[in-house]
């Protein structure tokens, strides 16, 4: 044989669509005059069309009752497990307390708006497009998505698709070890939300954030971070990462995009 | 059960990729249990397979990343579950035997027509190719996950993915008599080398 040799698994790669562009194409020219090579490539899409179709049955079998039931017994009793108390924030006195050095803010004395729960609520949306965009309490932003997975504590960014700026304020692990960050987004109104959002799998969850409004003059009283602190109480945040385990553990969330 | 790797994400998966657990299970039933029949050639064994899969899955479902794909999870854990009924089988002497598959085509009755005895014999082939070949073609042909995606679920390499998969697909030819259509030529020879 003076032809290029392929061997079946490149050919079977380059008939289900997995091979790279370049031996695809070397693939496609040989197969003009190579009549043997395209009766293999076809080979391979004509077995996958076959077993595609010969089990196609099994996929509208009706699934037996009792299966159905028992799997709908199971998903109810976990629902009624991992129900989540909405719109409460869990005071807890006792706990260790996370030591943040806060940056000083024009903050109001009075919390305006208490949001979230202990479970919080998934701020990735269904869809790809939407995957990675954020609602936070007049927050929508899919920057703010990428703010939280780059920009480290201590430094602050403006929100690429508002008007908002986007304050990393530190980066801890809560009793599960999952990631989170604490963070405030400033708003042309000069409201200042007071957020953590934790990491879920793919996703950032916000499980706490309080809407702080403006005020011309003011610093940021404690009083408005005394809910923040009863938080991170009661979800027993661990101590504020260093730079270093902070980079590294941002780094590792930018890998699973 | 491990955590499925990041690179199982995929944009075109069938089941809404944000949803919990207990949100898609139910959709999945028909999907998870025609793979659970393919797998083990028998309903009963599979709707077993499919009740135990969902339990653990639920037990687990803090485990699973939304963004990845929910079918691979899912099939990954119902095959590691098929995995221990097949070594507890062999530890118990128990010798699979081949004959007592059903023919998971499923479609029995007379063969009228010729295009339904043949896609019939493609049931039946399937049936019948060696276990470590059928899961990859089920996985890749059937449930149209990508190499890398079935490396994951199966936990071997991706080039045993494809050189399994190869020879599952000639044989399927081989014992079904797949033979290729014409696809860009017109003339065909034959599909031997």
């Amino acid at each position: 044989m003076t032809k290029p040799d392929f061997s079946d698994e490149i050919l079977m790669s380059f008939a289900d669509g997995e091979l790279d562009a370049e031996t695809s194409a070397a693939i496609e020219q040989a197969m003009e005059s190579d009549d043997e090579l395209v009766a293999r490539v076809a080979l391979f899409m004509e077995t996958r069309a076959a077993a595609q179709t010969a089990l196609k049955p099994l996929l509208d079998e009706p699934v037996p009752g009792h299966l159905v039931a028992a799997v709908e017994r199971m998903v109810e009793e976990k629902r009624a497990q991992t129900a989540e108390p909405a719109n409460v924030v869990p005071l807890r006195q006792a706990g260790p307390r996370l030591a943040i050095t806060r940056w000083t803010l024009p903050l109001a004395a009075s919390v305006a708006a208490v949001i979230g729960g202990i479970g919080g609520y998934l701020l990735a949306l269904p869809g790809a497009a939407e995957q990675n965009s954020l609602h936070v309490a007049g927050i929508n932003s899919p920057a703010l998505g990428q703010a939280l997975a780059t920009v480290v504590s201590g430094q602050e960014t403006e929100l690429s698709d508002s008007n908002q700026r986007f304050r990393a304020i530190a980066t801890f692990r809560d009793s599960t070890g999952a990631l989170c960050r604490e963070f405030e987004v400033d708003s042309p109104d000069r409201s200042t939300v007071i957020s953590v959002a934790c990491r879920s799998a793919d996703a950032w969850r916000v499980s706490f954030a309080v809407v702080a409004p403006g005020t011309d003059t003011g610093y940021a009283p404690a009083s408005s971070t005394e809910a923040l602190d009863a938080y991170l109480s009661a979800i027993d945040a661990q101590p504020p990462l260093e730079t270093g385990e902070e980079a590294a553990a941002l780094r590792a969330i930018g890998q699973t995009k | 059960m491990s955590i499925i790797p990041a690179e199982m994400k995929s944009g075109n998966s069938m089941i809404d990729r944000t949803d919990r657990v207990e949100d898609q299970l139910v959709a999945f039933l028909p999907n998870l249990r025609r793979f659970a029949i393919s797998l083990c050639g028998s309903r009963d064994v599979a709707d077993d397979l499919v009740q135990a899969a969902c339990e653990r899955a639920l037990a687990s479902a803090e485990r699973f990343e939304p963004g990845t794909r929910f079918d691979a999870w899912m099939f990954r854990i119902l095959r590691n579950l098929w995995i221990d009924v097949v070594r507890r089988r062999k530890t118990a002497g128990v010798q699979e035997d081949i004959s007592e598959r059903e023919d998971i085509a499923g479609v029995s009755g007379e063969r009228e027509v010729e295009a339904r005895m043949t896609l019939r014999s493609v049931g039946e082939a399937i049936t019948e190719l060696p276990d470590e070949q059928r899961e990859v073609l089920l996985l890749v042909c059937i449930e149209e996950l990508s190499y890398r995606e079935t490396a994951d679920v199966l936990d071997i390499p991706i080039g045993t993915v494809m050189s399994r998969l190869a020879r599952a697909r000639k044989n399927l030819a081989l014992s079904a008599g797949i033979t290729p259509a014409p696809a860009r030529s017109g003339v065909m020879k034959g599909i031997e080398k």
